[in-house]
């Protein structure tokens, strides 16, 4: 009987905070929707038939654990706001003779109902979606369509045991919250905290000076794999900056306009200035948290974007003709059998070989003194580490079609992510004068266009034999090198793989490691790597702006309760309806658009240390980019203003 | 030769609720004049109409019928824009609950209607130094409505309406939300003021304060039933008179006497 009182008074909390709570159940059920289908997609039976499952299986499960920790955080969050403004209500139930252990029951049954609401309506909705989700995946990757319909018991389990312990937390919490206080604080919970707040220098110069760390080496990264590294570094400066800036700075602002009696004391200042003082104080944090949420979103679609969009591109960079033979530890014999091979190979199958590249080539990792060059001999990654392409004058002129002459100690210099002052090479003891830098370069390799590169044409074999021999101190004589032959070709592209067969057993035969790359076969690999990126920007994108969505809708439900009385004073006072009007919306746009504004100039920043990462995925087309980033923006920006109009209308509701 | 300053015509106020409800009648018909330099008292219970009569009178409200002229000029028939800027003018406030905006440090508050009047900061300063003088709260200026006491409060909030040098001071209950010392020195500040020539009219139902003022008008019912005026009377002798006309009016007994 009694259990039932319970359960009533809580259903009845419940209907009584509607306005709070349908939301945040919401995204309860979108949160646990989300998951589920992660969870389900990476353990789908119907991802084994692509190409490159694990890879893709990997990405799917990392894109699972971050919305189960971004989702835990998100649950947290919202719910220490709603307890704070029904500390009031359990005061009251406190002071009407419930004890606090009653007050846990209604607390716990009110969980339950939430928690069963949530998980189960999530889930459901979820393994409906599922189907969808496949699809739109299998549209992304591989533009296949699969057929059938599956559940995933272990990912129902694995998402129900996270998100009831989710609600078991916030439950503990919020016991715990309430078990803490008396029950006048309770009553007058929401009333505490009016305190004027300080001036906070120290904090304002730390954010000045990690937000212009920050941004300083974001802009001063030039080398693409440091970049990773110092993404990562520079992003915790911006968010350390943001959020210092946001608390300490913009009070620290508005305190010293207010100190300016000319500026302070005009109509629309005056009331701007104080108002906004302590808005920022209540709402910094959370302020900073959608300029942060802001900026990931931004972040997270464009690159996948750009990059899913991109493929093509990406394709082109790290497979420069469509058949790419490469092979080491040759000699000058073994370069004529090749050639020969291969020819007789693609006469057979009728492929009349276009924009060929070949050259033979000494590839050197090295360690980079200004001009001075010594082998690398440790595997640990070092900044100055350069990659340098040792070729004869001769394979270059037969590739440009030039007839450049250089002489023994001549060489030209083609660089790429990397530059040499002066006019002169070391090579240990070995002195090389440039005679010539290259603009362009039409010999090309696989590599990523991420790394330091240096192509060195030297006049011949010879040359590059002194090189090695005094590059490398205990041999006399290089006996091997590489040879790099790539081609295009038309006309029928179904046999890619018997031609790809019969290139290898020949090659097979005269040396022992050929290396043979085909685009076209490479291709479905890259989709399904972009695309289940893709896949998962989108998913978090949508996750993120779910989230921001929300605690812009709270703050602006809790800035409305506390406004209300402030604005029927000035009326009094001779505001007119119209001029506070104004005012309310001036406040409100002020807060509502300094994390967008924020977000974008942290993403502006950020361009180009984005760029230099993406070089690693072998995207360098920055136009593309470019352009993504503007149109998620651009959408976002749109997105975000529809939310403001919405719970502006909310809030307008609340205080007249 | 005295001015009439606050001339209120037979006012009357219904409410209708908005789902046609029964129609309240707040106030009947009231009709009063209030002099230059006079210091007035609207006394009646809860629920006689004396808070409509003020927010009115404040044009925070319109009447179903009748006028209220402030120095010859109609309120009731002005737009809400001229409403403002005439409220910010002419009528200076006193709320029960002191209405600082707790945004503002007192000196803010006090300055507010200046500021919200577009003065320049310079006049505007000049004009908070010897309202606050008068009001002793010089030495709290800097403070904010959280850190001081309740008295201290309303006498920022005196100030406030004493910064525009307004034509009227309009209280509604202004002792309500003070313990008796304060109210006390309370009443001596708007006997103060109502000395040095400015018009007060309060709306409340102490007899304390009435007991205070120049002259003091009963309304029950919507309607002004009865006044009396202090002449020459001692404050208790006043608050004797006032107490017995309540007794009398609650028994029913006289009526425009």
């Amino acid at each position: 009987m009694v259990k039932f009182f319970y359960i009533k008074i809580a259903i009845n909390n419940l209907k009584r905070n509607a306005q709070a709570y349908v939301p945040y159940i919401l995204a309860c059920i979108g949160a646990v929707m989300m998951f589920y289908n992660m969870c389900f997609l990476s353990n789908t039976e119907d991802i084994g038939h692509l190409s490159d499952s694990q890879t893709l299986r990997r990405i799917l499960r990392f894109g699972a654990g971050v919305i189960g920790i971004f989702s835990i955080i998100f649950i947290f969050y919202v719910n220490s706001f709603l307890i704070k403004r029904r500390k009031k209500e359990f005061g009251l139930f406190n002071i009407l003779g419930m004890e606090k252990r009653h007050i846990a029951m209604i607390m716990f049954f009110e969980m339950v109902i939430i928690g069963l609401i949530c998980i189960a309506s999530g889930i459901l909705s979820g393994i409906i979606l599922s189907k969808l989700m496949t699809l739109l995946l299998f549209k992304i990757v591989s533009f296949k369509v699969v057929f059938g319909f599956e559940i995933s018991p272990s990912s129902i389990l694995v998402t129900t045991l996270l998100f009831s312990g989710i609600f078991i937390l916030n439950l503990i919490y919020n016991m715990f919250s309430v078990h803490l206080s008396k029950p006048i604080e309770l009553l007058k919970a929401s009333n505490v905290g009016e305190k004027e707040p300080k001036t906070k220098w120290l904090l304002t110069i730390i954010g000045i000076v990690c937000l212009g760390i920050g941004y300083y080496t974001a802009l001063t990264t030039e080398k693409p794999l440091a970049a990773i590294n110092i993404f990562f570094v520079a992003v915790i400066l911006v968010m350390i900056g943001t959020y210092c800036l946001f608390t300490a700075g913009s009070i620290t602002i508005l305190k010293t306009l207010r100190k300016n009696k000319n500026y302070y004391y005009k109509p629309h200042h005056f009331i701007w200035i104080s108002n906004m003082i302590y808005r920022m104080k209540q709402n910094a944090v959370g302020l900073a948290n959608i300029c942060i949420l802001s900026t990931a979103v931004i972040v997270v679609l464009s690159t996948t974007i750009s990059l899913y969009t991109g493929v093509e591109d990406v394709l082109k960079t790290r497979y420069p003709q469509e058949i790419i033979i490469t092979s080491d530890n040759i000699n000058l014999e073994n370069v004529k059998k090749i050639d020969n091979t291969i020819m007789q190979q693609l006469r057979k199958f009728n492929i009349v070989p276009k924009n060929m590249v070949k050259y033979k080539y000494l590839e050197l990792a090295l360690i980079q003194d200004k001009t001075h060059f010594r082998i690398k001999k440790q595997n640990f990654f070092d900044k100055n580490t350069a990659i340098a392409f040792v070729v004869p004058l001769e394979d270059y002129n037969n590739i440009e079609k030039k007839v450049i002459k250089l002489s023994d100690n001549e060489v030209l210099l083609y660089t790429i992510n990397a530059n040499i002052p002066g006019n002169i090479i070391n090579f240990n003891s070995f002195k090389l004068s440039i005679k010539k830098r290259l603009t362009s370069n039409s010999l090309t390799n696989s590599l990523t266009p991420a790394i330091s590169c240096f192509w060195i044409i030297v006049k011949d074999i010879e040359t590059m034999k002194k090189i090695f021999c005094s590059l490398n101190s205990n041999k006399n004589d290089m006996v091997q090198f590489s040879y790099y032959y790539g081609f295009d070709f038309n006309g029928n592209k179904d046999n890619l793989m018997d031609i790809y067969t019969a290139l290898k057993n020949s090659l097979n035969k005269i040396v022992n490691d050929a290396t043979i790359e085909v685009r076209e076969m490479a291709r479905e690999g890259f989709y399904s790597i972009y695309g289940g990126l893709l896949f998962i920007g989108l998913f978090l994108g949508l996750l993120f702006i779910m989230a921001t969505v929300l605690i812009i809708y709270y703050k602006q439900i809790e800035e409305g309760f506390d406004d209300r009385h402030r604005y029927e004073i000035l009326q009094k006072v001779g505001m007119t309806r119209q001029e506070i009007k104004k005012s309310i919306q001036s406040q409100v746009l002020s807060i509502f658009f300094l994390p967008l504004f924020s977000a974008i100039v942290h993403i502006a920043f950020a361009f180009k240390i984005i760029v230099k990462m993406l070089q690693v995925f072998n995207l360098t087309n920055i136009p593309l980019f470019a352009l993504c980033t503007c149109a998620v923006i651009l959408v976002f920006a749109i997105f975000y203003t529809g939310v403001y109009a919405l719970t502006a209308k909310t809030y307008y509701k609340i205080v007249s | 030769m005295t001015h009439v300053l606050l001339e209120v015509n037979s006012l009357k106020k219904i409410y209708t609720t908005r789902f046609g409800g029964n129609p309240v009648q707040a106030l009947a018909s009231v009709s009063f004049s209030v002099e230059q330099g006079e210091y007035i008292a609207i006394m009646g219970e809860s629920g006689s109409g004396k808070t409509t009569l003020l927010n009115i009178i404040a044009g925070f409200d319109k009447p179903t019928s009748g006028k209220v002229l402030l120095n010859g000029r109609e309120i009731t028939s002005m737009n809400e824009k001229e409403i403002s800027s005439f409220r910010r003018n002419n009528i200076g406030f006193v709320f029960q609950d002191y209405n600082l905006l707790d945004t503002f440090s007192i000196q803010d508050n006090i300055l507010l209607p200046l500021v919200l009047a577009g003065r320049p900061y310079t006049e505007v300063f000049e004009r908070l130094k010897p309202v606050a003088e008068k009001l002793r709260i010089s030495d709290i200026l800097s403070k904010y409505p959280y850190e001081v006491s309740g008295g201290q409060k309303q006498r920022a909030a005196i100030a406030r309406a004493l910064i525009t040098k307004p034509q009227i001071i309009l209280a509604d209950e202004p002792t309500g939300a003070l313990d008796s010392r304060s109210s006390e020195e309370l009443l001596k500040l708007f006997a103060e003021i109502n000395n040095e020539g400015q018009t007060i009219l309060a709306v409340t139902h102490s007899i304390k304060v009435a007991s205070h003022a120049k002259r003091v008008l009963f309304i029950k019912d919507g309607e002004i039933f009865h006044q009396i005026y202090k002449g020459s009377m001692s404050n208790d002798e006043m608050y004797q008179k006032i107490s017995d006309t309540l007794t009398m009016i609650a028994t029913g007994g006289i009526r425009n006497g």
